[in-house]
């Protein structure tokens, strides 16, 4: 008890803290709101990375290095689709959603080849288990600077519905309509995932599996299986993540890092394992990096270097008050 | 005196020969050849001095995969940042030697003991953060503390960013694109420096308790061994070394740019650990060969009749999967299978 009111407050403090500070920072309302409504999207992407992330170590210990990867693979397929020949003359409107879900079904499937083929026979083993996603990331990067080499590609004006160059304004600014879109949808899969977890079967064998899975075993549950699910829960949501990020960032091959690390520092400074943690944890940490974007856009501060290191500060302050993070439990 | 000689002679008759193979190496080539190791007509060209640059490649590479397989191999503590030390070790001296205005030879003093100093204590912050919580904790910690080094450093305008910058204030002995046979000989020394103080830490009662840390912490902790302080030991000792290796290259190549804080430089010495063998005091060195002598094989075009194929340009990837695959199929690496493979015919002969 004393400790979740401990943690309240503290969340609330870097809330406020971080509002605070860009409010005071930015020049007048519309960039305070811009600012505000850019670190929800950040928060957005870097949810759908992190909370598969989260899940896959909570329930089976292994910290998924690939996962950026997944991201990157979700960004690439979804261009190659859209801007591609095969299916050059659907209507844009059916043709993006389609990228989407080939994207998505893609980093599912290989989400499956990954935990059954690769890291099945290495349980005994988990530090192994730690290399292997790390190779496997490797390979992924290696493997879409051979198909699409090394050029970052951005998104070309054609688009669906007219989402990507829409936009709304909000005290005299401009704010993509495509964003509030992702924004949507990314609070949409924090609740759907909360429910699955919450209120069906399998996402009580998680939870379950989460606080003792040789307990669940014992039970006559088959965990190996659900193992299986998850992982490919994971990667898919990681690689659905890249696709619907793909109009905006475009592909390149440093997206799959940069999220990477800013993934981990989520999960990490979250709790390992919370999902509630990762959920809190992102937008707190995509909140940081558009207020730090934002106040360093003055010319004689780097901008790219202060908003990539954001995460990492964010991440060595939480863990120097709460060693295992927001929601971890004390070890 | 001369049975210990003999006894010492006889357990590692296979290092002798090596390193006999080695002092020999850029005589023998240039025998072959017919061009001096000294190089030819007074400049450093030729066959002997071209294999001396690959050579003196493999030792620095092979100095790296050591200290990184004392972390991972003999403590169990697993770090994908080792990049950052290093590069660290690279750019301090590189500053040093460049930015502070000192006489050559003071300058390389000095920047040697700053910059071994400076990642020894990098290490152990490093390390103290994230060491007391689970092993996830510190590889997680390195791989971000690296990459938020990368990207710093590849945009610091003091080392004019992503250009780097060229060592000119170089002692004249120590100049590998005049003299390199010398160079040759300081990193081979180096390098067996650095391979015995390894064996020897390992077989000291310091290394047994960096081994029963790898086997077992928690057992290692209830017998009454502060655990923390000898992981501390073997980071920061593993980062001082990997630091001497950066330091190594960038007078090798004259230039300290950040490439030497990519990934890369983690990658290749995890590699060259679990491909020679994890946890075996020869793996590290002969992982290092292998994987940097087939590069030079085979990061080339090949002509094969009509067909050509490149295989230099996906090198990285060929080299990703044949790193999963060693992973999953030899995990123990060459040394570890091949001591096994030794084991497993004696105990059928007897």
């Amino acid at each position: 008890m004393q400790q979740q009111r401990s943690t309240l407050l503290m969340i609330t403090a870097l809330f406020l803290g971080l509002l605070v500070f860009s409010f005071l920072t930015t020049d007048d309302l519309g960039s305070f709101g811009i600012t505000i409504l850019s670190g929800l999207f950040q928060g957005m992407l870097l949810f759908l990375v992190a909370s598969g992330l989260s899940i896959i170590f909570g329930l089976m210990d292994i910290l998924n290095f690939a996962q950026g990867g997944f991201f990157m693979v979700g960004a690439y397929i979804t261009f190659a689709v859209f801007h591609g020949e095969t299916f050059a003359q659907l209507d844009p409107n059916l043709r993006f959603p389609l990228a989407i879900l080939i994207a998505t079904a893609a980093g599912g499937i290989l989400g499956i080849i990954l935990e059954r083929g690769l890291l099945r026979p290495l349980y005994a083993r988990p530090i192994f288990q730690l290399v292997l996603t790390f190779g496997v990331a490797i390979v992924i990067g290696e493997a879409i600077k051979a198909i699409w080499g090394t050029v970052a590609y951005s998104w070309s004006p054609l688009t669906s519905f007219g989402i990507h160059q829409a936009s709304f304004s909000l005290f005299d600014q401009q704010f993509g309509l495509y964003r509030l879109f992702v924004i949507g949808v990314g609070l949409l899969l924090i609740v759907l995932i909360a429910l699955l977890l919450q209120r069906t079967r399998i996402g009580i064998i998680i939870r379950a599996g989460v606080e003792d899975s040789e307990m669940v075993e014992a039970l006559g549950i088959n965990v190996r299986a659900v193992f299986t699910q998850v992982f490919m829960l994971g990667c898919a949501v990681a690689t659905f993540g890249g696709a619907i990020a793909a109009p905006f960032l475009g592909a390149s091959l440093g997206m799959g890092n940069a999220f990477l690390l800013a993934a981990i520092s989520v999960v990490v400074l979250g709790g390992l394992g919370s999902y509630a943690g990762t959920a809190v944890g992102s937008l707190l940490v995509g909140l940081a990096i558009a207020v730090v974007a934002k106040f360093a856009s003055r010319p004689e501060i780097n901008q790219t270097v202060w908003s990539s290191i954001t995460p990492m500060i964010l991440l060595v302050l939480v863990l120097l008050a709460r060693p295992s993070g927001l929601f971890g439990k004390e070890r | 005196m001369p049975v210990s000689w003999r006894r010492t002679l006889q357990s590692n008759w296979f290092h002798v020969l090596v390193l006999l193979f080695l002092v020999m190496f850029p005589h023998l080539v240039g025998w072959i050849t017919g061009d001096s190791p000294l190089g030819v007509g007074g400049r450093p060209r030729g066959q002997s001095v071209f294999w001396q640059l690959i050579f003196i490649e493999l030792f620095i590479f092979a100095i790296l995969a050591m200290s990184y397989n004392l972390m991972f191999g003999f403590t169990g503590v697993i770090s994908f940042g080792h990049a950052l030390f290093f590069g660290m070790g690279g750019y301090i001296l590189g500053l040093v030697l460049e930015k502070t205005g000192a006489a050559s030879e003071v300058g390389l003093a000095a920047g040697v003991i700053i910059g071994i100093v400076v990642c020894g204590v990098l290490g152990l912050i490093i390390g103290v953060v994230s060491l007391r919580l689970r092993g996830v904790y510190f590889a997680i910690f390195t791989l971000a503390v690296a990459e938020m080094f990368a990207i710093y450093i590849g945009r610091w305008p003091v080392t004019n960013a992503e250009d780097g910058f060229v060592l000119s204030n170089l002692p004249a002995f120590l100049n590998p694109a005049r003299d390199r046979l010398t160079y040759y000989y300081l990193v081979l020394i180096l390098m067996i420096f650095t391979f015995l103080f390894i064996r020897r830490l390992i077989n000291s009662p310091t290394g047994s308790v960096l081994l029963a840390i790898r086997e077992n912490e928690s057992r290692a902790q209830s017998i009454g061994y502060n655990t923390l302080i000898f992981k501390l030991l073997s980071i920061t000792l593993a980062g001082m070394i990997a630091a001497g290796a950066g330091m190594l290259q960038v007078i090798l190549t004259k230039k300290v740019g950040p490439e030497i804080l990519t990934v890369s430089f983690t990658v290749d010495p995890l590699l060259m650990t679990i491909i020679g063998g994890v946890g075996t005091f020869s793996g590290p060195v002969i992982g290092a060969s292998v994987l940097h002598l087939s590069e030079r094989i085979f990061n080339r075009e090949f002509i094969i009749g009509s067909m050509s194929i490149n295989i230099g340009q996906n090198w990285s990837l060929i080299l990703g999967i044949a790193f999963i695959l060693v992973v999953m199929v030899f995990p123990q690496g060459i040394v570890g299978t091949w001591a096994k493979w030794r084991a497993g015919k004696k105990t059928t002969l007897e």
